[in-house]
């Protein structure tokens, strides 16, 4: 599983807005869509006496049985359908499509992988970083941030202060809030300045975030980083 | 062609990156408050835009 990517992906995305016409919302939603139904069962929640967690956290994630198909393209097609047909935007449609097919490509980067052409279970995984979901999040944070994950996500941060224009607000003034109706609507209640800040929070979170856990991982806890293809390999990594 | 930072969004960038120095510093602390994109966004909204914008009103 991926941390940060999910974050920066859609400002990486958003820089092609020439070539693609995007609505940054649904590409957002998109990005964080797949995991939205399953992180939780993953790492588990405490719900009043109840404990909630899955039993095979890689299989409930990523496999069949389970709700792997939300990391395949053809769920991001089907949602992509319902907004482009049942609600009748075709840019939230599509842009929610690439949103969605980016996680789930970049997820395909660890030991687990992604059934990318459900329903055909197929995984696909490049094998790149350690799946540890089942070790709890604390574990997969620490391990994520201490191998090959870690790095890509910061391939995305590098991406997206390339592209920094997209995070201006004269950017997001004349590209982002034009080529979706939900921005107008929202400026009806909320200022232009709460939604250009609203707008950088993702990329803000991603980043940001990657430098905490960075530093939680090895300079308070002084986890070892193993950048070796399928590390680290001092975490029990799932396989599929 | 290569686009240059305005001396403007220079400072704007200086402020979200303070903003994230003090999330970084809240983050190791604490780190549940790094788990949502929620919590991220209200804290942006509350250090970037609502306590600059009632320091303006009292100023």
């Amino acid at each position: 599983m991926s941390w940060a990517a999910h974050d920066l992906e859609p400002y990486a995305i958003q820089a092609h807005h020439s070539r693609l016409k995007i609505a940054f919302v649904p590409l957002l939603l998109g990005s964080y869509a797949p995991d939205l139904m399953t992180k939780w069962y993953v790492y588990g929640i405490h719900l009043g006496p109840w404990d909630l967690k899955a039993d095979n956290a890689a299989q409930f994630h990523r496999g069949w049985p389970g709700l792997g198909f939300t990391h395949s393209f053809l769920y991001g097609a089907v949602i992509g359908l319902i907004f482009w047909k049942g609600l009748g935007s075709k840019n939230w449609g599509i842009s929610f499509m690439i949103g969605q097919w980016a996680h789930a490509l970049t997820d395909a980067g660890d030991t687990v992988g992604t059934m990318l052409f459900f329903p055909w279970t197929y995984h696909v995984s490049f094998g790149a970083w350690a799946y540890a979901g089942q070790t709890g999040r604390l574990t997969d944070a620490a391990a994520y941030f201490s191998g090959l994950g870690g790095m890509w996500d910061l391939v995305w941060i590098v991406i997206g202060l390339y592209s920094w224009q997209v995070l201006t607000r004269s950017y997001f003034e004349t590209h982002v809030f034009t080529a979706d109706g939900f921005w107008p609507k929202v400026n009806r209640f909320v200022p232009m300045t709460a939604l250009l800040v609203a707008y950088r929070a993702a990329f803000f979170y991603g980043t940001s975030r990657w430098i905490a856990w960075t530093v939680w991982a090895h300079v308070i806890h002084h986890f070892p980083y193993d950048l070796s293809w399928g590390g680290p390999h001092w975490v029990p990594a799932e396989h599929s | 062609m290569i686009y240059r930072p305005s001396h403007r969004q220079l400072a704007v960038a200086s402020g979200y990156a303070a903003a994230g120095a003090l999330y970084v510093l809240i983050g190791v602390t604490y780190v549940d408050f790094l788990f949502s994109f929620f919590v991220a966004l209200a804290y942006l909204l509350v250090v970037v835009w609502l306590v600059p914008a009632g320091v303006r009103r009292i100023i």
